[in-house]
């Protein structure tokens, strides 16, 4: 513990916070801040500031918006304006004069609710004129901008993340051009006007910035609450995946194409909020507000405040937003001034203003150059572990045991657990894997050896769904499994590691382990925000049982729970990566070539873990070099070469196989 | 004029815009083929070209109001604007290909795609600072001769952009295909770390991709100036982004693929305006680009879907 030595060290509040948890802590934040946010506008004079504060809180909300996107889910939304103009424009025509329908009975509805009015029009007939409730319309937007979201996500989202940059940016295009030329829903480049202010129970917001501001400190409130809850769950979990490594977030269950599009459609649904709520305030919509500078710089508020970062995005949306709205024009101001005392025409002209789009590309570039993370970034720094903690003696876990697997050792089934037929997988000329065929039954472990190139990982990515195969099946008790995506695989217990690890490396130790938990777990969106009782006692269960995963490494991952895995070392890295595999539970654990860059001892320790999850009934094949340990563990070895399975049998059989001499050393020439 | 007649002009000026786009879809495709980034900085590095062809042309004393050229002073005069001003456009690139995307290169996830959108914004405002938010006459020193085909016209502007388009990307493909450079090329678009292995600086392979995406941008630059007859800051992103749907039609990293995608957008363009409305051109040609990545993301020449690894 280091001593503290300032004079507010020993005060008996700084203790009382020191003890506090984390919890308590964002508690005593949430308070503070709203309390400052609740005293703004009576502090401050005039109308001025607080009617740039509400706007500022605009910002904010499409911020935390993007953030989802771009931040937790790392889904680069070029054209995030487009949603936030379809949100405005949404509001805007249902509570503005804008549309002109005739009048049918189909409106009779609305009329009763006071959500329409029949106007009559000269000439004879009536239209009708839509007032839709504020607060209906922000339901109602959002819901729509989450549509558009889904329509344009889903056939983009499977293409790899350069696509979606490309397609939101021509989406972020095609909307203005239409808010421009559709005349009939949008009044064209002149905007809409006259749109109807919010009132609730009888009280008009009026043109007034005081009600504004309280809605807006409202929604910034919720969109916080809500990032945070999202950030700290399964669905937030499984974005950050999907962020750090797609192809092992499918790995480890996390359907990638459903948690993207629900990141995306979250986002567009809060720029569908704020655009209602945006043009509720000015109670106008013109084309200009929504083009693709809006997008980038809710994306530089991102950027700036760190991706990821909830406290980060607030920070710098708040800081860009008083940037834009005071600080460049009070300095324009003020350099005028300056200009006419000292009777400089420059300085009297200069316009900072114009230099915002200037200051947004500096600050992508320079945050982009040094400091990726960002002013405030997501992640935490954990301190170091002592000396004494590092260095301290490997120990195991008091005992080798699992909660919920225990050694089937009665009953064998008579199929094998699982089954290979007729695999075949070409690249190219290249025949990774030939006609192969391969039984696996529950409990045995199975190790699969042959020279570099022979097949082996194919034959792992053949199995988990991450390449596709040209011919043959792979059935996991009875059921056919290939053609299935890698996340359903995962569902149906089977559980892999990477030859060349594939954590997420700005995710912690128990943080990755949870990501394997996901396919376990149930927790959707609105558990996730709402937490109720089962969601808390899920994730509970969850930690619980990542726990008893990691004891079984003994001290080694344990005291780095919450250490980013970047930082560990690669023998640490590879205990978490199997610590994760494991935490799916599976019935068939795939592991490729766990023991490569670690010591005689640490393989000796890794190898009495793989005995002793096959002795709790884990079914194992193994991809290892050293052929030492290999023949040590296994029950059954099979060869490799050339995608072809050239021997098979114990260990002690297969280490004299001709066939396997000559593929790892050449043909022997005979002695004639 | 018939509707026949009236189809038949706007191919004639939609091959020509093609020819345009088609220059500038090359440096997408190049710089994308080499280092899987879509560079958003292009778009500004080619509206950057518009305003470094005006300095070259009025410097040369070639202003808004100067009469057009003939003979033997038009093409000499073509022959000397045209590299300077791709040399400018090709330094350019170099220069952020140096300052700030080598030091991102390699690094995972949206940060390289991210820096390229600073990169144009910051390039967008210098235009704005230096030469003001008007749009500026561009000189019209290439006569307006015209030639009948049937009632459609030709113009010599037209003629003259696809000949030198297609000698452009006659020379490209020469340097890609031929010289060693070209196999350096290839080789890094491959597979960057067995080609560095192998001794190719990649460094410097980047660097000149860079350079060679950019000047042919510089050129697309001219073609857009003695075309329309102006510039203005705002030009890089409405022909950028329909550059780059011509890559992504003819297959992002394919560079005959961009050239045929681009003809194939200008003809929309082109066509589409005169059925639909100009004003709808963008709607069209961004709804083609979304339809092409969902149906056909390997675009309609690729061979390969490009997949994250």
């Amino acid at each position: 513990m280091k001593t503290l030595t300032t004079w507010w060290g020993e005060a008996p509040w700084v203790i009382r916070w020191q003890r506090m948890s984390l919890v308590r802590r964002r508690q005593v934040w949430a308070v503070v801040l709203l309390g400052v946010g609740l005293a703004f506008p009576f502090v401050v004079t005039g109308g001025g500031h607080v009617d740039a504060a509400a706007n500022a809180y605009t910002w904010v909300v499409l911020a935390l918006g993007l953030n989802i996107v771009v931040g937790f889910a790392g889904l680069l939304d070029l054209g995030y304006a487009a949603f936030f103009a379809i949100g405005a424009y949404g509001y805007g025509a249902a509570a503005s004069g804008q549309l002109k329908i005739p009048w049918s009975d189909v409106w009779t509805p609305l009329l009763w609710l006071g959500q329409v009015r029949r106007v009559p029009i000269e000439g004879g007939g009536e239209l009708v004129q839509l007032q839709i409730s504020f607060w209906a319309m922000l339901v109602v937007g959002a819901m729509v901008c989450a549509l558009f979201g889904v329509l344009f996500g889903a056939p983009t989202l499977r293409l790899r993340g350069d696509y979606l940059a490309i397609v939101t940016l021509g989406f972020g295009e095609i909307v203005p051009v239409v808010a421009r030329n559709w005349d009939w829903f949008t009044n064209g480049a002149q905007g809409l006007g006259g749109v109807q202010t919010p009132k609730l129970f009888g009280f008009d917001f009026g043109f007034s910035p005081f009600p504004y501001y309280f809605l807006g400190l409202g929604m910034v409130a919720v969109a916080v609450f809500v990032s945070f809850r999202l950030q700290e769950s399964r669905v937030g979990r499984a974005w950050m995946a999907i962020r750090e490594d797609e192809l092992a977030a499918g790995a480890m269950g996390v359907n990638h194409v459903h948690y993207k599009l629900l990141a995306f459609a979250m986002g567009a649904a809060i720029a569908g909020i704020g655009g209602t709520f945006h043009v509720a305030k000015l109670t106008t919509a013109t084309p200009e507000m929504f083009q693709f500078p809006v997008s980038v710089m809710i994306l530089v508020m991102v950027v700036l405040g760190g991706m990821g970062s909830v406290r980060g995005v607030v920070l710098a949306a708040l800081i860009l937003a008083f940037l834009q709205s005071v600080v460049l024009q009070e300095l324009t101001l003020w350099v005028n001034a300056l200009g006419r005392a000292v009777g400089s025409p420059f300085l009297q002209r200069l316009q900072f203003i114009t230099a915002l789009e200037l200051i947004f590309g500096l600050i992508l570039v320079l945050m982009m150059l040094f400091r990726r993370e960002g002013l405030w970034p997501a992640v935490r720094r954990v301190a170091a572990l002592s000396r004494e903690q590092q260095s301290a003696l490997p120990s195991r876990g008091a005992a080798i045991e699992l909660s919920w697997a225990s050694p089937k050792s009665v009953v064998v089934p008579a199929r094998p657990l699982l089954e290979i037929e007729g695999l075949t997988k070409r690249f190219g000329g290249v025949a990774a894997a030939d006609n192969t065929t391969l039984a696996v039954h529950a409990g045995e472990l199975v190790s699969v050896i042959g020279p570099n190139g022979s097949g082996k990982t194919t034959l792992f990515n053949l199995i988990t769904g991450l390449t596709s195969r040209d011919a043959g099946t792979i059935r996991l008790e009875g059921q056919e499994i290939s053609g299935l995506p890698a996340h359903e695989i995962v569902q149906r217990g089977v559980a892999r590691t990477f030859q060349n690890i594939r954590l997420f490396n700005n995710l912690s130790v128990l943080e990755n382990l949870l990501v394997g938990e996901h396919a376990r777990l149930r927790a959707g969106p609105l558990g996730a925000i709402f937490r109720p009782p089962s969601v808390r006692e899920e994730e509970r269960r969850a930690v619980e049982s990542a726990l008893e995963v990691l004891g079984l490494f003994g001290n080694r991952l344990i005291p780095r729970l919450d250490h980013p895995v970047y930082g560990l070392s690669y023998a640490n890295r590879r205990r978490t990566e199997i610590a994760r595999a494991i935490v799916t539970r599976p019935k068939l654990l795939l592991l490729d070539e766990p023991a490569a860059g670690m010591n005689p001892a640490e393989t000796l320790e890794l190898m009495d873990l793989v005995k002793a999850l096959r002795g709790l009934g884990i079914t194992i094949i193994l991809i290892e070099h050293k052929l030492d340990v290999v023949m040590d563990v296994s029950d059954r070895v099979v060869v490799l070469d050339h995608g072809v399975k050239i021997a098979e049998g114990k260990p002690v059989q297969v280490r004299n196989d001709e066939k396997v001499i000559e593929a790892y050393l050449g043909r022997r020439r005979r002695v004639a | 004029m018939s509707v026949a007649e009236i189809l038949l002009q706007q191919v004639v000026n939609g091959l020509a815009l093609g020819m345009m786009y088609a220059l500038l879809a090359l440096g997408f495709t190049m710089v994308y083929g080499i280092i899987e980034l879509i560079n958003f900085a292009h778009f500004s590095v080619f509206m950057t070209g518009t305003f470094f062809g005006l300095t070259v042309l009025h410097l040369m004393g070639f202003t808004g109001s100067s009469a057009s050229l003939t003979g033997l002073p038009l093409v000499g005069m073509l022959l000397l604007v045209f590299p300077v001003t791709m040399a400018l456009t090709g330094g350019l690139g170099v220069l952020i290909e140096r300052v700030c995307l080598r030091p991102v290169r390699g690094v995972s996830g949206t940060a390289p795609m991210i820096t390229t959108i600073g990169v144009a914004f910051i390039l967008i405002n210098i235009v704005l600072m230096i030469w003001g938010p008007q749009s500026k006459p561009f000189p019209k020193i290439i006569p307006d001769r015209r030639w009948a085909i049937g009632q459609a016209e030709i113009s010599l502007a037209q003629i003259f952009l696809a000949v030198a388009g297609i000698s452009l990307m006659l020379v490209l493909n020469f340097l890609v295909k031929r010289t060693a450079l070209g196999k350096a090329m290839r080789a890094t678009a491959q597979d960057m770390d067995a080609a560095k292995m192998m001794g190719v600086d990649i460094d410097r392979v980047i660097l000149l991709t860079f350079f060679l995406g950019s000047a042919l941008a510089g050129a697309g630059s001219l073609f857009f100036g003695f075309y329309y007859g102006f510039t203005a800051f705002y030009i890089g992103y409405q022909t950028g982004l329909r550059a780059f749907t011509s890559a992504v039609l003819g297959g992002i990293g394919n560079i005959p693929g961009a050239v045929a995608g681009a003809v194939i957008i200008g003809l929309i363009q082109a066509l589409g305006g005169q059925l639909l409305g100009v004003k709808w051109t963008d709607v069209i040609i961004f709804s083609i680009l979304i339809t092409v990545m969902v149906f056909r993301p390997a675009g309609l020449f690729g061979t390969q879907t490009p997949q994250k690894a």
